[in-house]
């Protein structure tokens, strides 16, 4: 980042690369966490000088990083809103839904390198917010799978099917089902607010588990 | 270019349909001729420019250069020249001389001389034409006639580094209230002109779409700001459903006060009574953050009415009300004020601040040093730019004395100083008084007044001889004086004839009348004072620019250079200053000469009056031993007096003691500078622009407080002013100095001054912050701190002052912004901006109303194979499902923005209260919109002070997907590119407030639906959009058996006698008021978005105007705070402190949690909110009183119905 001048620095794209690292990071940690997979598909890794756990199986990784690929110019045009890791039972019910709100900024300003420290600061304190959020969740039902869901603001959709950004991996709208959760709690688990954005992570928990 | 009203009206008219059309025809033939030429005119003179481009003269008589000159000059450099004079599209008339009558016809234009352009075209750019006003009645001590006008006239309102002594304050300083009005109107006019294709002067200079681009945009303000036509009604409405609303108890008690005012006083008043304690702080907030508003920055609302709500408080607070207590500026009525002269409840008025500075006489002059300083800055820019200044009286003094004597040259200042200023310039006009004693002062009768209640002046006046005369150590002269019926109004000043009868400035008026019966008062007379210290400035100007401004009456000028150049006397140059002074303002300046300021200034004494002195270097020693201490700057009473009891009473006996025991007995450099000054020695150089040690606002006139509360809004009011003030002068401070004058134990309740503040003591706390500021909110809340540690009485405190020093220029943007930080980023953000359209900037699409949202996923199953998704055709998935529309929740709550655009009335004091004299004085404009306040008030008596709390946006409707269909089915295709102009600049609909689409006029409303459904839309949505917003609820209603519930058991505890104190969460509060549990601290984003465009309605000829950067500087959401409180761990000791301190919560105080929980719903910081939640839970659960749970419960199910409302889910608590 430091050979870039501040011509060459797309804000946007800027956030937008940090933005979706964490995402990648965090989905990794949240399925280890929340053991959708089996723990031996994970290896220890360092990120944001903190442990995390990172699956090594190759196509996960590859959806994972497909997924986020095309997450990226949304959250570059400021046209995601929510990005949701969705963790579904057997029943493909949603049983917890770790919902990453990213709001634009309260102030837009890249100012220095420190700043990025200080980014980083935060989003490792997220990290180890997720790390430990079993404490504050109940076990899921065994069988559980994951989903990803991206809320846009208004009409990127639109957008998106045009530009499709990997031609073999389309969106499609979500199912009711899958977005809605009766009974749900909230569980508020972080929030962050930098110079260059804004996000809070909290976990909605369905009541009934099983 | 020249496609405008004109033609269209003359081709409609078959024929020439009478003189006007004959005229109109001519004239436009004439412009398009002009037209013609300039591009010619432009080949033929290689040098062009279009530094006059939105300027349109009208040349008046004779003029050099003439009047063809003119025209060419004017087609060279972009202007417009009419040949005859239309008062709408000519900006300027050009002339050198002209008739009275003429004059008085041309009064409001602009009347410039020749050498505007001249100069101008010399500069290479638009000079402000003040300096070159031909005639100086025009220059107004009121904004609103330059502003009206501003469009047509960049340099004056474009460029606010430029000093334009026009505007009594400089731009930076929120304009007020009243100019705003005028402005509105003036731009609603304009539109409409727009809208009838008739284009207007600029959209024709400029042809571009950057005016279009305004001029649209303009609409939704223009209607929301133009309260008049539709104020009553609204007010009404809103206070309708303000009833509804979450403040139960205000509601309830304003039924009970309104039953038993209405028993005591006419029904009027007892309604205004009501509204005083209840409406108020609904209506404040509205009304403050309007004049906030104006004013681009981020700034919070300022304390609002601190007319205390809490519900122990309200029998008291009747009792008041139905006595003496109603006296506010905003609100008395003229039957009871002047029964009751004595109160005037300062604190409950914010606002009140602004006003009194705003209408105070004194810190009306006070500023206009800043801007002569400015002024003569200007000047030297202004030759710097010229390379090389035309000093008319130098060139003429350089031909008087073509035969010079050079003699040796060292330095030489000159210290000009208008003789007793203010009655040379009261008395110019009436020769009849010249030669008596004349004394200026605003009590113009005997000087007796009836002496009122509570009052003591003897013992007073005991006091304060007493103190003379410890400083003074002169005995009491012993008159007895009959000081009860004399007039305490203070002499401002007064003719030398009066002082010879011992009169002095300052004196009372009644005492001054006793040593001088003949002694005659002249009213306050601003404009003239003005008027008169501008032309002393612009006389001495006219010599040199090395001036340092002192004050609107003296000045300093370094005469070194000029001396040598010229090489006349400073004898000579000070006779001609005097007689050129004495020329033009029919006044007469006594200079004062010598090698520095100390010895200048004191030559001037000498001098006086109407004389001059030049105190040779060789002279200052015999002068100087003979001068009194008191006569050094910086040698004050205190120090005097000091000085005194060592002995010494002329700088010859301080020339005694040497500098160490100097710089003992007063402080190292106190000693030295003494030292120094004594001996005539002193370095400091005429600077003419002088670094500001200190920025601070002082009030010690009609402070009555009788509640905590009161103080706290007062302080957070001066903060505000403190803040404008900082912010006007660029400087941030880390020292802040909370300074108050208390009634000393003793002295009478009620001084003998009407709202004076009587024998005091003064008390100063400071604190040192860790970094510069210059938010009013953070300076508020550090005063207030001092305040509780001070721990005053408030009823006993008579003056209130705030200072910050230890200054820094604020590197911030001057259009105020952001911090400095947010400069970095711009260029940026500027580069990446074109990308979008203006209106759809990333964060006014983050903020923007509606939020439509969508659900994707991608689906992946635990056996890692890829479910295929269904097919999926492009068309179906923009489809949005219904009920997933809960993103249209996600819309922050952003109440009450519309309220504030509703009340544009000024505060203003009744006229009972205003002294009639003062009120003469001021300038015209000022008084207009006093009177006009008052005659607005008594139109809509019952009206004028209403507004409640506004019902709350979309968040607090119930989700669903009913709510969903309707918020989607809002039309919002962002930047689809229209035909017609106008519509072009139409906002995206899902950005326009539908509260302020409410607000506006019917006319405009239904404007602006056509131009909506001309973009493909439906009007049906705007209504249905309008009736959603009357229909929704504010969110605490949903609680409200809860509420209720909590309140009759409140009531019943709170019949105990036994009373709790304030509650921490009220005492740290800046202005505590239950009303400020609306949220409304925060100015909402669209509102701002409004006001920057508004703020330059009145200059849309800018080019530098861009859109899309004024909306990307747009301010952040303020961090939501609790009693001004925001970091956890500041919110923890609060919470803290009102469980454990407090046995029973009080709803307010609750409220407010409620509230700024709320807050941080909207902020999206949902960690905090938890952390807050559950530490309150531990500590509330744990309290011994049960009702401390069931506070909690109050909390938590409101909070919970607001998390509910915006996730869909609610807070898990364990």
């Amino acid at each position: 980042m430091a050979t870039l001048t501040r011509q060459d620095l797309n804000f946007g794209q800027v956030a937008a690369d940090i933005l979706c690292e964490f995402l990648e990071v965090a989905i990794h940690l949240i399925l280890y966490v929340r053991e959708i997979y089996p723990s031996g598909i994970f290896q220890k890794r360092k990120k944001y000088s903190v442990p995390v756990q990172m699956s090594c199986h190759p196509e996960l990784n590859q959806y994972i990083q497909d997924t986020l690929h095309c997450v990226k110019p949304l959250i570059e045009k400021n046209e995601a809103e929510k990005v949701v890791v969705v963790i579904m039972d057997k029943e493909h019910h949603p049983v917890e839904r770790f919902v990453f709100e990213i709001s634009p900024p309260p102030l837009l300003s890249i100012s220095s390198e420190t700043l990025l420290s200080h980014v980083e600061q935060l989003l490792r304190a997220m990290i180890l917010k997720i790390s430990v959020c079993d404490a504050v969740l109940d076990n899921n039902p065994p069988g559980c799978t994951f989903t990803v869901l991206v809320h846009t603001r208004e009409a990127a959709t639109r957008n998106m099917e045009k530009v499709q950004v990997i031609k073999d991996f389309p969106w499609i709208v979500a199912d009711e089902q899958d977005v809605h959760m009766e009974e749900a709690k909230l569980i508020p688990l972080k929030t962050m607010t930098s110079d260059i954005l804004k996000m809070q992570l909290y976990v909605e928990e369905r009541t009934q588990k099983t | 270019m020249s496609r405008d009203g004109w033609r269209k009206k003359a081709s409609e008219d078959d024929g020439w349909g009478g003189r006007g059309g004959y005229m109109a025809a001519k004239i436009s033939k004439l412009e398009e001729q002009f037209q013609k030429d300039a591009p010619r005119e432009k080949q033929k003179d290689g040098m062009s420019s279009c530094i006059f481009s939105g300027v349109a003269i009208y040349v008046n008589g004779y003029t050099d250069p003439s009047a063809d000159e003119l025209r060419r000059l004017m087609m060279l450099h972009g202007g417009q020249f009419h040949l005859y004079y239309t008062r709408s599209k000519t900006t300027h008339i050009i002339a050198t001389n002209l008739p009275n009558r003429k004059i008085q016809e041309l009064k409001g234009e602009k009347v410039v001389r020749p050498e505007w352009i001249t100069d101008s075209i010399k500069a290479g750019r638009q000079l402000s034409y003040v300096p070159y006003q031909l005639y100086t009645k025009q220059k107004g001590l009121n904004f609103t006639s330059v502003c009206a006008r501003g469009k047509q006239d960049p340099s004056s309102s474009h460029e606010p580094s430029k000093p334009d002594l026009n505007h009594p304050e400089s731009d930076s300083i929120k304009p007020q209230p009243s100019h705003t009005q005028t402005l509105s109107k003036e731009v609603l006019k304009s539109t409409h002109a727009n809208h009838k294709a008739n284009f207007t002067e600029r959209s024709k200079h400029q042809g571009s779409q950057d005016t279009l681009l305004t001029n649209g945009y303009v609409h939704p303000v223009n209607g929301a700001l133009k309260p008049q036509d539709s104020f009553a009604e609204l007010q009404l409405h809103v206070v309708d459903t303000g009833s509804h609303q979450s403040h139960l108890p205000q509601t309830e008690s304003r039924d009970r006060e309104e039953s038993s005012c209405s028993s005591a006083g006419s029904k009027a008043n007892s309604h205004q009574r009501s509204l005083i304690s209840t409406a108020s702080p609904a209506k404040q907030p509205g009304l403050h953050n309007m004049q906030k508003d104006l004013h681009p920055k981020p700034t919070f609302k300022p304390g609002t009415s601190a007319a205390p709500q809490k519900g122990n408080l309200h029998d008291q607070k009747r009792v008041r009300l139905n006595g003496s207590y109603h006296m506010t500026p905003n609100s008395s009525t003229l039957a009871d004020s002047s029964n009751q002269p004595g109160r005037s409840g300062q604190g409950a008025e914010a606002g009140i601040i602004s006003e009194f500075f705003s209408h105070s006489r004194l810190h009306h002059i006070s500023t206009w040093r800043n801007e002569f300083s400015e002024y003569v800055n200007s000047l030297q820019s202004r030759s710097r730019a010229a390379g090389g200044a035309v000093f008319s009286g130098k060139e003429k003094l350089k031909k008087l004395k073509a035969n010079c004597s050079s003699g040796v040259r060292q330095s030489c200042i000159l210290h000009v100083d208008m003789d007793c200023f203010f009655v040379s310039v009261g008395i110019r006009h009436r020769p009849d008084l010249k030669g008596k004693p004349v004394a200026v002062t605003s009590n113009r009768g005997p000087g007796r007044v009836a002496q009122r209640p509570g009052a003591n002046p003897q013992l007073e006046f005991q006091y304060y001889q007493r103190k003379q005369n410890q400083y003074r150590k002169v005995p009491s002269n012993g008159v007895d004086l009959d000081l009860a019926a004399l007039s305490m109004a203070e002499i401002a000043s007064c003719s030398y004839e009066a002082r010879q009868a011992d009169v002095r400035n300052g004196m009372f008026f009644g005492r001054a009348k006793q040593l001088c019966p003949d002694l005659q008062s002249v009213p306050y007379d601003f404009q003239a004072y003005k008027e008169v210290a501008l032309s002393m400035y612009e006389t001495l100007a006219s010599y040199t620019h090395n001036i340092e401004a002192l004050s609107c009456d003296e000045a300093l000028v370094d005469a070194t250079k000029l001396l040598v150049e010229l090489g006349v006397t400073p004898d000579d140059l000070a006779r001609a200053i005097r007689e050129d002074i004495k020329e033009k303002t029919g006044c007469s300046a006594s200079v004062g000469m010598s090698s520095n300021i100390l010895l200048a200034r004191m030559a001037t004494r000498k001098a006086k009056p109407n004389g001059q002195y030049f105190l040779r270097s060789e002279e200052v020693d015999d002068f100087i031993r003979d001068q009194p201490v008191s006569s050094l700057p910086g040698v004050g009473r205190s120090m005097s007096s000091k000085l005194t009891s060592l002995g010494v009473s002329t700088c010859g006996d301080l020339q005694q003691l040497s500098i160490s025991r100097l710089q003992r007995e007063f402080g190292p450099r106190t000693g030295q500078t003494l030292f120094r000054f004594c001996r005539g020695l002193d370095d400091r150089p005429v600077r003419s622009e002088k670094e500001r040690k200190s920025v601070s606002a002082e009030m010690n006139y009609n402070i009555r407080f009788t509640q905590v509360e009161e103080a706290e809004s007062f302080l957070t009011n001066l903060s505000m002013e403190v803040q404008k003030r900082m912010e006007g002068a660029g400087l941030r401070g880390r020292r802040i100095t909370l300074k108050v004058m208390m009634r000393k134990p003793g002295a009478p309740v009620e001084p003998a001054k009407y709202g004076g503040h009587g024998i005091c003591d003064n008390f100063a706390r400071s604190v040192l912050l860790a970094q510069p500021t210059d938010s009013g909110q953070l300076i508020a809340a550090e005063a207030i701190k001092l305040f509780y540690a001070m721990k005053l009485d408030v009823k006993d405190m008579r003056g209130v002052g705030l200072q910050v020093q230890q200054l820094e220029g604020s590197y911030a943007d001057p259009s105020g912004q952001g911090p400095s930080r947010g400069r970095s980023i711009k260029d940026l953000l500027l580069a990446k901006q074109p990308a979008h359209s203006p209106r759809k900037d990333p964060l006014a699409q983050g903020q923007s109303s509606v939020n439509r949202t969508e659900f994707f996923k991608s689906t992946f199953s635990s056996n890692q194979e890829r479910v295929t998704p269904p097919s999926s055709p492009p068309s179906t998935s923009s489809d949005p499902m219904p009920g997933t529309s809960k993103g249209g929740l996600h819309h922050p709550h952003t109440p009450n923005h519309v309220r504030t655009y509703l009340n544009v009335s000024i505060e203003v004091p009744s006229p009972s209260q205003v002294d009639q004299s003062v009120l003469e004085a001021l300038p015209v404009d000022i008084r207009k919109q006093v009177e006009q306040s008052w005659r607005h008030r008594e139109e809509q008596p019952s009206t004028s002070s209403h507004l409640s709390t506004p019902p709350r946006t979309s968040s607090s409707l119930p989700p669903g997907p009913s709510l969903g269909t309707l918020v989607l089915q809002l039309p919002d295709q962002p930047g689809q590119p229209c035909t017609t102009g106008i519509i072009l600049e139409l906002p995206d609909f899902s950005q326009v407030d539908p509260e302020v689409f409410a607000a506006l006029p019917r006319e405009l409303q239904e404007e602006l639906c056509s131009a909506y459904r001309n973009k493909g839309n439906a009007q049906a949505h705007a209504q249905a959009q309008g009736s959603a917003v009357e229909q929704k609820n504010p969110f605490p209603q949903l609680k409200q058996p809860a509420v209720g519930k909590l309140k009759r058991r409140y009531k019943k505890r709170n019949a105990s006698p036994a009373k709790k104190g304030p509650s921490p969460l009220k005492k740290l509060f800046p202005g505590n008021s239950p009303a400020k549990s609306s949220p409304s601290k925060t100015l909402p984003l669209p509102l701002k978005h409004r006001l920057i465009h508004f703020k330059y309605i009145g200059c849309p000829s800018s080019p530098s105007i861009d859109v899309p950067e004024t909306l990307s500087k747009l301010n952040p959401r303020p961090v939501p705070t609790l009693a001004g409180a925001y970091e956890f761990s500041d919110i923890r000791t609060l919470l803290r402190e009102w469980v454990t301190t407090i046995s029973e919560p009080m709803e307010e105080d609750i409220l407010q949690v409620v509230k700024y929980c709320t807050e941080l719903v909207e902020d999206k910081d949902l960690e905090k909110l938890y952390l807050v939640i559950k530490y309150m839970k531990r500590l509330m659960q744990q309290s011994s009183e049960s009702v401390w749970s069931m506070a909690f419960d109050f909390v938590l199910d409101n909070v919970q119905v607001v998390v509910q409302q915006t996730y869909g889910s609610t807070l898990k608590i364990t």
